[in-house]
């Protein structure tokens, strides 16, 4: 009779001989000693929280509890609302995504192309800057920056200018929010976006750069040729973890968006956000179900996120 | 396998965890349906232990209120001192110590606050209030839910009565069983619009020549178009707001009156009627107006989002020159604030306290509602155990209520604050801007004088009241200490000679579900006419396409009560 024996392996492939982990605990003490608070903190913050999940099947106001089963579901997917608000936290977050993303790969490439140091390092210190700032002042400045009213230093500029006659109220208006929103993000994100592909773009092999020029590679043709597919496994990368998150979509739409603009900016997490703290006497029974449905789609995410790392790193997220 | 499963317990873990972002952490202060049916059953149940327990003794050893912005004596404006002076006069009335727990909230989301702090605590617990205030549209929505204690027969046996000289105001409040779930110490008071004199006399205009809203309309013109700042350049508004409506917070329209003339956004009795206000003709013909007063410019834009403090920081900022003539806001106290502002900014000077003046209802006003609206009063409410007992709430009704307006010590301090903090009968004087020679001022007091002290955290101004407005309340003070500022004893007689009392909130079942999304459709809608995006007339059209039938279900259940 054969017993089929399990190898646990480590990163590199080589054999663990497991012992059992009650040896493991006696003969490394200490260690699963100074574990022991982490865990505790874990659970109490991580996992205790979680049983609250269990509200999404009930009504929850004020004080009053009653099991209603999916009843919550059925009324969120019901809601223009809600549907609106989901589509546009997928369509706002992978734009966002996709853009930032190229504007980064865009910067990255321009600043590898530097060669005077100063220049390089100052460009780099000043374009990391925004992504320093809270989106809250993000949003005071831009309002302030393109308000309607005489304040608003786009608008009077364009006014004196005389390509405006009228003012334009930039962040109400429903066509203009989107773009504005994502060049906002390409302002503030672009920068701290670069770190990675610069960390890339230092690590390809020189030889490739000198081959290409014995070739005689124009040097948009060494961008083209060299630069540009190094850099795209990691792009790659990049763009598969962060699509993962999109759902997480949160304080730069609230501090930037308003009631006129819900159409088009409204996301799931500024629905619940309004339906919990800006509802007299709110139904958390009913934001909770909204939250559960945003992480089951997230959680799926996640896992098509997996499933495409393993396939393209040979390694996954999780 | 196991790998597997370590990773499907994970995935779970991962979805409940960003789930329970959305919940609160209700486990420990909540009660489960059974329980709470459990509690009203007890509570419906034992009536004759509940007339038992009414008698028993009760001793209220700690008492838990919960507040917004209008109590003045913050922590940093000297609650301390008002918090012991407090508990060693009410100790003394009550016979027995009692300490006193302000839980102060952040006054723009304390209807948030308190909607969470009455979801996640029970009575007994550090946090949950066990007497709190209410705006009146707060007020009818918790009236309903069985978590406010019935105060009527305490209201009715409190030694306060018989100093009641507004007894009207809460005998309102009861609902038709004559349930009183709230008390209001005061009155409502309301919203005055105020302009700048300096404005006025730069165009030429006086505030007795504005009659109509074709004068008033035209002095917003003016103030836009004829450089009333004198700075020779555009850049002025005729008026700004919190809001070009607040359709939030009843009574709507108060801050800018004379657009929304007789209209009411909301639900309201017409003729004892209740009625959907917002899809009237009076609505169409107010959006209609502020929608012309927009695209001419005589509103500011930054009305749309701004809020109290933004709204009123800007009319009186020392940037005059992008700011704005007109500002209809809080009668009496308000109008010394604003003045006193105005100074802190070195606007106009040279004018003094006759830097505003108040602007009568416009005729338009006067032939709908008859005067600027007094809102329905702020009441505190007494949160119920529901124990089947009145004991703990009569000693909560003792302590705070019947104290507060006891007409002496504690009235005071609710009044105008800690002795010898905000105010004082000491000898004593003191200067004001002491470093600014154009606005220095010298006060002296002599002994035995009643007078107000310099604000603790502003010895650049005087302290002008706590919670208590003195003009307002229904049961005036008897020790005769009066604070005479002539200027909030103008405001207050000129809003009450030109005021009438708001229609009472509307609040029902479907109203309490739907009601944030009608607010933010309504407010959308609004923003969408007034800036010119569609027609008031499409947008009502529009509003009941889509909840027409919720109206109609909502004026159902309104006039069914």
């Amino acid at each position: 009779m054969s017993k089929k024996q399990t190898v646990a392996m480590t990163s590199t492939g080589a054999p663990i001989n497991k012992k059992p982990l009650s040896t493991r605990i006696k003969n490394n003490f200490g260690y699963y000693l100074m574990f022991l608070p982490v865990l505790v903190f874990v659970i109490i913050i991580y996992y205790w929280p979680m049983l609250g999940v269990r509200y999404a099947f009930y009504t929850y106001k004020l004080r009053n509890i009653e099991f209603v089963g999916l009843k919550n579901f059925y009324t969120m997917f019901a809601k223009k609302e809600f549907w609106t608000a989901f589509t546009n936290t997928l369509e706002i977050s992978i734009t966002k995504l996709l853009i930032t993303t190229f504007a980064s790969v865009l910067v990255s490439v321009f600043l590898n192309e530097m060669h005077n140091l100063f220049a390089k390092k100052s460009l780099q210190t000043i374009i990391y800057l925004p992504h320093f700032m809270s989106w809250a002042v993000v949003a005071a400045i831009f309002q302030l920056f393109l308000s309607k009213s005489s304040t608003g230093f786009v608008n009077e500029t364009l006014k004196s200018w005389g390509v405006l006659s009228e003012s334009i109220d930039f962040l109400h208006v429903q066509s203009m929010w989107r773009p504005i929103f994502y060049l906002i993000n390409i302002w503030k994100e672009t920068g701290w976006g670069t770190v990675i592909f610069l960390a890339t773009l230092s690590g390809i092999n020189p030889e490739l750069y000198e081959a290409a020029d014995i070739d005689g590679a124009s040097r948009l043709q060494k961008i083209w040729y060299v630069t540009v597919p190094a850099l795209m496994n990691t792009v790659i990368i990049v763009l598969i973890l962060n699509l993962a998150k999109v759902l997480n979509l949160f304080e730069s739409v609230f501090v930037l968006y308003n009631n006129r603009v819900f159409d088009v900016s409204d996301v799931i997490s500024t629905y619940v956000y309004r339906q919990t703290f800006l509802t007299a006497i709110p139904d958390y029974g009913y934001t909770t179900a909204v939250g559960l449905f945003k992480s089951i789609v997230g959680c799926f995410l996640v896992l098509i996120c997996n499933w495409a790392s393993k396939k393209i790193r040979g390694r996954g997220i999780i | 396998m196991k790998k597997k499963v370590l990773s499907l317990l994970l995935s779970t873990a991962m979805v409940a965890s960003l789930a329970a972002c959305g919940s609160t952490s209700a486990e420990t202060t909540t009660t489960e349906s059974g329980d709470t049916t459990s509690a009203q059953s007890t509570d419906a149940t034992t009536s004759t232990d509940t007339a038992a327990a009414t008698d028993e003794e009760y001793t209220l050893e700690t008492l838990n209120i919960v507040v917004d912005g209008t109590l003045t004596a913050t922590v940093e404006n000297g609650q301390d001192a008002f918090k012991e002076q407090w508990e060693k006069a009410v100790s003394e009335k009550l016979g027995h110590p009692i300490t006193l727990n302000i839980n102060q909230l952040d006054h723009s989301d304390y209807a948030g606050t308190v909607s969470r702090l009455l979801t996640t605590g029970a009575p007994g617990d550090a946090d949950y209030p066990d007497a709190l205030i209410m705006s009146a549209t707060m007020f009818r929505q918790y009236a309903q839910t069985g978590l406010l204690w019935d105060m009527a027969d305490a209201y009715a046996n409190a030694e306060f009565q018989s100093r009641i000289t507004l007894p009207s105001i809460n005998e309102n409040m009861k609902d038709s069983a004559g349930h009183l779930y709230g008390f209001a110490p005061t009155y409502g008071n309301g919203c005055v619009t105020y302009i700048k004199k300096s404005w006025l006399d730069a165009v030429g205009m006086s505030v007795d020549d504005i009659k109509t809203f074709d004068d008033y309309y035209n002095m917003l013109l003016a103030f836009t178009n004829n450089d009333p700042d004198g700075d020779g350049s555009n850049g002025t508004y005729g008026v700004i707001a919190a809001g070009y409506g607040k359709l939030d917070e009843a009574p709507y329209i108060n801050y800018m009156p004379e657009f929304w003339q007789g209209a009411y956004p909301s639900f309201y009795q017409k003729d004892g009627v209740w009625v959907d206000g917002f899809s009237e003709q009076a609505t169409i013909d107010a959006l209609t107006r502020l929608a012309k007063g927009y695209a001419d410019g005589v509103i500011d834009p930054d009305t749309e989002e701004a809020g109290t403090k933004q709204a009123r920081e800007k009319w009186f900022s020392a940037e005059q020159s992008t700011s704005e003539g007109v500002f209809t806001y809080w009668a009496g106290t308000w109008l010394r604030t604003l003045t006193d502002n105005m100074a802190k900014q070195g606007v106009d000077d040279d004018l003094g306290d006759d830097r505003l003046v108040q602007l009568a209802p416009i005729q338009e006003i006067k032939d709908t509602w008859g005067g600027y609206i007094n809102r329905e009063a702020p009441v505190w409410v007494i949160t119920d155990d529901q124990d089947g007992s009145n004991a703990r709430e009569q000693a909560i009704f003792d302590a705070l209520l019947e104290t507060m307006l006891d007409g002496d010590t504690v009235q005071t301090l609710w009044t105008y604050g800690a002795e010898d903090v905000h105010w004082s009968t000491h000898a004593e004087s003191f200067t004001t801007n002491a470093d600014d020679p154009e606005k220095k001022k010298d006060y002296e007091y002599a002994e035995g004088e009643f007078h107000l002290k310099q604000s603790p955290n502003d010895p650049n101004t005087v302290w002008k009241k706590n919670h208590l407005d003195p003009v307002l309340v229904i049961a005036p003070l008897t020790n005769g200490f009066v604070d005479s500022d002539d200027l909030v004893t103008a405001g207050n007689k000129f809003f009450t000679e030109n005021c009438v009392d708001a229609p009472q909130a509307a609040s029902c079942e479907t109203l309490s579900e739907v009601n944030e999304e009608l607010v933010t459709d309504k407010t959308t809608l609004m923003n969408q006419v007034v800036t010119g995006e569609k027609t008031a007339e499409d947008a009502i059209a529009e509003y009941l396409e889509k909840w027409g039938d919720v109206s109609a279900q909502i004026v159902e259940e309104l006039n069914a009560q």
